[in-house]
């Protein structure tokens, strides 16, 4: 009985991480190689998005999920081609893009399905969610180990840490930098995807959730590293799977107080785990 | 002002006059309609600049706010929370007090502003002391904000005659006077343009401005000066949520006369667009709010007359914020060709 309890609670937590988890591994990269990533909340939401649109109009559900991730990616170039073609501020071009993909989606809602707020349902791939959770933490092992063994991660760190060093060691940090955003827009569009196709079968307005921004902390706690970043995002999922776990059970915590708690954990972590947090050296700042 | 930033400043607005079309063309609308519809709804009467008025003031509030803690340094995407707490305060103290109304009022921003100050000077302290990333513990604190509204206004503070999750309304004396009547443009606005101007003064002016702007642009250098960066954390965090507070109460008694959890439709967020937008200087920020108020208001508009829903605005402002953040780019390449 407590053994199934906790089982089911440990496979609701990985539910509720895995979008997270992936987000939070595209921002790892993409920060890594020195651009902040604000947008991920708006490339989940133009991966969500997209993924429902396409499989509503192909009926199949993994073009739809192809699709999600190729938006995301486009999404993820964009910031990468401004920030380093444009040199424009990194923040300032995420939360654009943020507010362009929310306003984006809700838009076309209307304009596509003539309604506001959600999709009709779509087919989804529903089947497919537990693959979803393991594929997410393989991934994070291996980005983990590309990022620190393979010569391809110490390029795409040494532009993240020193630009002008890696320039003169023969790369191109601008290229890599774009590249970079535009894996971490696929990896956010994959979560949107998990969210729209792999938990439901729809988009509706504001399913993200401030997920993306949540993924942007696991990056920020998990230390910049791919494994760390996961675990924090699995944890981020099992605290929201306790909310749910321990909703009505008891009975003087108030619910509102449970809604809040994964944000509340989150402010007491930072004040245990003050300054042990150092981003990439040049990350944020244009390049030449 | 500048031939670049000129140049710029038309590229955007064509760029987003051309988007606007492109949206209207693909609702079947004409975008002689459309734009009609859209500057009527903005500009069109007393009413309907009221609203622009109004919605001028809501961003504007936690806008200069949000300059602030940018221009220490400090990404605070908290504005949300703080105009939420400063708000339920200025709505709770609203309902509380027996005095003349002009005191009322000033209590009630006041109270707007320590609500907001606190929520964000939690920010700043864990900045201060703890040095924890601010992008995160604000993040944390809006989150934990609505979830602390909620459960006020449906536990303890519940109200006998709310209908939502709602305090009470405010005694009618205390509504903000308005600037034109039967509309909701209050006075809430010259006070948000004081605010600004008060702001610029102090930026520019005074040493704890000084000491602001060295934290944010050469930390280490700021240090080295004997400047205490955690102090400045502290102060400009509290201040930051201070404007937006404001935000929060000018709302609670210029236009919904009570506090309510579903306050604000993100202007919280809407107003880093803002910010950004007006280069993180006061006065231009007044103007982007203007710009982004009329936006706001214009889109209502264009959502009733022409089905063009409202969320699309949300696409114009952030070609807006991208166009005027690559204006750099645009500027260099127009000094390039000459």
């Amino acid at each position: 009985m407590t053994l199934s309890l906790v089982l089911s609670l440990l496979a609701l937590a990985l539910v509720r991480g895995t979008p997270i988890l992936l987000a939070s591994l595209g921002g790892v990269l993409s920060e890594r190689a020195g651009i902040v990533n604000i947008a991920l909340e708006g490339e989940m939401t133009a991966g969500a998005f997209a993924a429902a649109l396409i499989s509503f109009f192909t009926r199949d559900p993994w073009i739809g999920a192809i699709g999600g991730v190729a938006v995301g990616a486009a999404v993820g170039f964009a910031l990468g081609f401004a920030a380093t073609r444009w040199r424009v501020d990194q923040i300032v071009a995420g939360m654009g893009i943020n507010l362009i993909c929310t306003g984006g989606a809700a838009f076309g809602l209307i304009f596509v399905f003539n309604q506001a707020g959600v999709t009709p349902q779509v087919p989804a791939i529903n089947q497919a969610l537990w693959a979803m959770v393991v594929l997410g933490i393989v991934l994070a092992a291996a980005l983990q180990w590309v990022l620190s063994r393979t010569p391809i991660g110490l390029r795409l760190r040494a532009c993240g840490e020193n630009p002008h060093a890696a320039r003169a060691a023969g790369i191109d940090p601008l290229a890599v930098r774009l590249y970079a955003s535009a894996i971490a827009g696929a990896l956010a569009g994959l979560g949107g995807v998990f969210l729209a196709l792999g938990e439901l079968n729809l988009y509706s307005d504001g399913m993200i959730a401030g997920r993306g921004f949540i993924a942007l902390a696991a990056v920020i706690f998990g230390r910049w590293t791919p494994l760390g970043a996961a675990g924090v995002a699995l944890i981020f999922g099992l605290l929201e799977a306790l909310q749910f776990a321990l909703q009505g059970n008891i009975a003087w915590l108030p619910s509102d107080f449970l809604q809040a708690l994964p944000y509340i954990a989150a402010l007491i972590a930072l004040l245990g785990a003050s300054g042990r947090y150092r981003p990439p050296a040049a990350e944020g700042k244009p390049y030449p | 002002m500048k031939r670049e930033s000129v140049r710029a400043l038309t590229i955007g607005t064509l760029g987003v006059a051309a988007a606007m079309s492109l949206a209207m063309l693909a609702s079947h609308v004409s975008p002689i309609l459309g734009f009609n519809a859209f500057f009527y709804g903005a500009f069109g009467g007393k009413q309907q600049i009221a609203e622009t008025l109004a919605s001028t003031t809501a961003l504007l509030f936690p806008a200069l706010g949000i300059a602030i803690a940018f221009r220490a340094g400090l990404f605070n995407i908290g504005a949300e929370g703080q105009l939420l707490i400063g708000g339920l305060l200025a709505g709770w103290l609203g309902t509380r007090i027996d005095v003349p109304p002009a005191l009322a009022i000033t209590a009630i921003f006041l109270a707007g502003a320590l609500g907001g100050a606190l929520w964000g000077a939690i920010a700043g302290w864990l900045k201060a002391a703890r040095g924890a990333n601010e992008v995160i513990s604000t993040l944390m604190l809006n989150f934990i904000a609505a979830s602390l509204a909620l459960y006020l206004v449906t536990g303890p503070l519940r109200a006998p005659d709310a209908a939502g999750p709602e305090l009470s309304l405010l005694p009618h004396a205390y509504w903000l006077p308005t600037l034109l009547s039967q509309t909701r443009a209050t006075i809430a606005l010259p006070i948000a343009l004081l605010a600004a101007l008060a702001l610029r003064y102090v930026l520019d002016r005074t040493w704890f401005g000084y000491r602001l702007r060295a934290a944010g642009e050469a930390p280490e250098a700021a240090r080295r000066a004997g400047i205490s960066l955690s102090k400045v954390a502290l102060w400009a965090m509290a201040w930051s949520g201070a404007l937006a507070g404001m935000g929060g109460a000018a709302l609670v008694a210029g236009e919904l006369h009570r506090f309510n959890t579903q306050l604000s439709p993100g202007y919280g967020f809407i107003a880093i667009a803002v910010a950004l937008v007006g280069g993180l200087e006061p006065l231009a920020i007044c103007v982007a709010a203007l710009a982004f108020g009329a936006l706001e208001s214009g889109g209502l508009a264009l959502q009733a007359a022409a089905a063009v829903p409202k969320d699309a605005i949300h696409v114009i402002e952030g070609l807006l914020v991208f166009a005027l953040a690559a204006r750099r780019y645009l500027g260099a390449k127009g000094a390039a060709a000459q």
